[in-house]
């Protein structure tokens, strides 16, 4: 069944590739991306949308789940690693402008 | 008395000649409140529908509404927040911001600051020299750019998503560079595909041109603050890009602010704060997309809003077969709503936290328009 949703997967995916026919991928990793969104999501939740920190755990949860998120609310920063190469931080800006992944 | 009188003259007199419409009250500071009445058995309709938490809440599954606010006539009538929400809280308007971003657009139309037909280099103009320079400001509002961007989110490979590229990961520190560094597919204005990347250029393009005459806060002096929007956040990047395809925070009842000001045809209390014959030309179907949508695409969109209208040359009926046919919507990613009925005065936000598919517009809106008849 994996590998039938994997093909109707690429075969969507096709549809958007460039012109050669070939989705373009980018220089990411799971792991950059994982931190990327826990620790911007996390910041946005926690100082702009203000919500507690339960929630926010729980909000900003993605596939792989290896993102270890700190929250730092007096200096409204959130930073997020996984394993020993992959950290992300994001700061909150102020009102109008939240937060920023640095 | 006489100066009053001839205060209110002045004040109707330059509202006609803004061709605004005129309302008993405007929310600008709170909306009024005229609570739905004898509504029982459609209220319970509405919720049975829209709060539908299944299983364990870390399961994911089902409507996970967390603010739902209906306006009728200028007044809300129905409201109820659940999730740890309540009136005072922003949340996350994921797409809906690309109808916000295409208002900014309209915004700097009006003030004269930007046309649609000027291409992106004229206001970017570290890109000059490149293919992109073709893409008009009206291209970036229509999904007409053709950049070969790749819109997909966290239910398909990372790898190849530009979105998810662009918010998280090698992207996320100069977007506007992120966006303008893939290749054309196609001439602009003659491809149709979804794009957050083309509502994060409108919103560049908009604040470049508006930030000139207005300063770095010129999304909250001539959109936000005139509409009270009081607790707007528009995110950026490190270099200052506005991150108008996804990243714009508002509490619900501030979201319908912004529904009101489409349903009021670009005014606010008098004062025109998009061009006229704006809100028209954005709840059409675009020309790029009559000519060019995908099969699969069975929603049309205008400036950046998604539509109840038929597209005849594709055969494709009105997607809301329940709702009036003028009904218009911005539409986010898991389920945020902001949608516009003009022929019933209704205006309904939801926002949630779907992550086993968004909630259906024509569902919602049919339920919710029962509460207000």
């Amino acid at each position: 069944m994996k590998n039938v949703l994997s093909l109707v997967a690429f075969a969507l995916l096709a549809s958007c590739a460039d012109e050669n026919g070939t989705p373009r991928t980018y220089d990411n990793n799971d792991l950059e991306l994982a931190v990327g969104n826990s620790a911007r999501m996390g910041c946005s939740c926690m100082f702009v949308m203000e919500m507690d920190e339960a929630y926010c755990r729980a909000w900003v949860k993605a596939s792989p789940d290896v993102a270890k998120v700190s929250f730092d609310v007096a200096n409204k920063r959130v930073q997020s690693s996984a394993f020993i190469s992959w950290a992300a931080t994001a700061r909150f800006v102020d009102e109008k402008k939240g937060c920023i992944l640095e | 008395m006489r100066a009053l009188l001839v205060a209110l003259t002045v004040s109707s007199s330059f509202a006609l000649a803004q061709n605004c419409p005129t309302r008993a009250t405007w929310p600008t500071t709170e909306w009024p409140q005229n609570l739905a009445t004898g509504k029982d058995a459609q209220i319970k309709a509405l919720e049975d529908f829209a709060f539908t938490i299944i299983g364990k809440d870390s399961e994911r599954l089902g409507y996970r509404t967390e603010g739902l606010v209906i306006i009728k006539n200028g007044a809300i009538v129905y409201e109820r927040y659940a999730r740890g929400f309540d009136e005072t809280k922003r949340h996350l308007s994921w797409s809906v911001a690309k109808s916000i971003s295409s208002a900014l657009v309209g915004v700097a139309v009006k003030q004269g600051v930007l046309n649609l037909d000027d291409g992106v280099c004229q206001l970017l103009p570290d890109f000059e020299g490149t293919p992109q320079c073709a893409i008009t400001v009206k291209d970036a509002i229509t999904f007409g750019t053709a950049l070969g961007w790749q819109e997909e989110y966290e239910d398909q490979s990372y790898q190849v998503s530009s979105v998810i590229s662009m918010l998280f990961g090698s992207g996320h520190k100069d977007q506007l560079r992120h966006i303008l560094t893939h290749k054309l597919v196609a001439e602009p204005g003659k491809r149709w595909s979804y794009s957050t990347g083309d509502a994060e250029l409108a919103s560049a393009l908009a604040k470049t041109a508006l930030s000139k005459g207005h300063g770095k806060d010129a999304f909250w002096k001539l959109l936000f603050d005139p509409i009270g929007m009081q607790r707007a956040t528009f995110e950026e990047d490190a270099r200052g890009t506005p991150l108008g395809g996804s990243m714009v925070f508002a509490t619900p009842r501030d979201f319908a602010k912004f529904g009101y000001l489409f349903l009021n045809d670009g005014c606010w209390n008098g004062e025109r704060i998009l061009p006229e014959g704006w809100v028209a030309a954005s709840t059409t179907p675009s020309d790029v997309f009559v000519a060019t949508a995908p099969e699969d695409e069975k929603t049309p969109s205008g400036y950046s809003w998604w539509l109840n209208r038929p597209v005849p040359s594709q055969n494709k009926p009105a997607p809301w077969p329940d709702v009036p046919e003028d009904t218009y919507a911005a539409l986010g990613h898991w389920g945020q709503r902001i949608i516009v009925v003009p022929s019933e005065d209704v205006i309904v936000v939801r926002v949630g936290d779907d992550r086993d598919g968004s909630i259906g517009v024509n569902e919602l809106t049919r339920l919710s328009l029962a509460v207000t008849r």
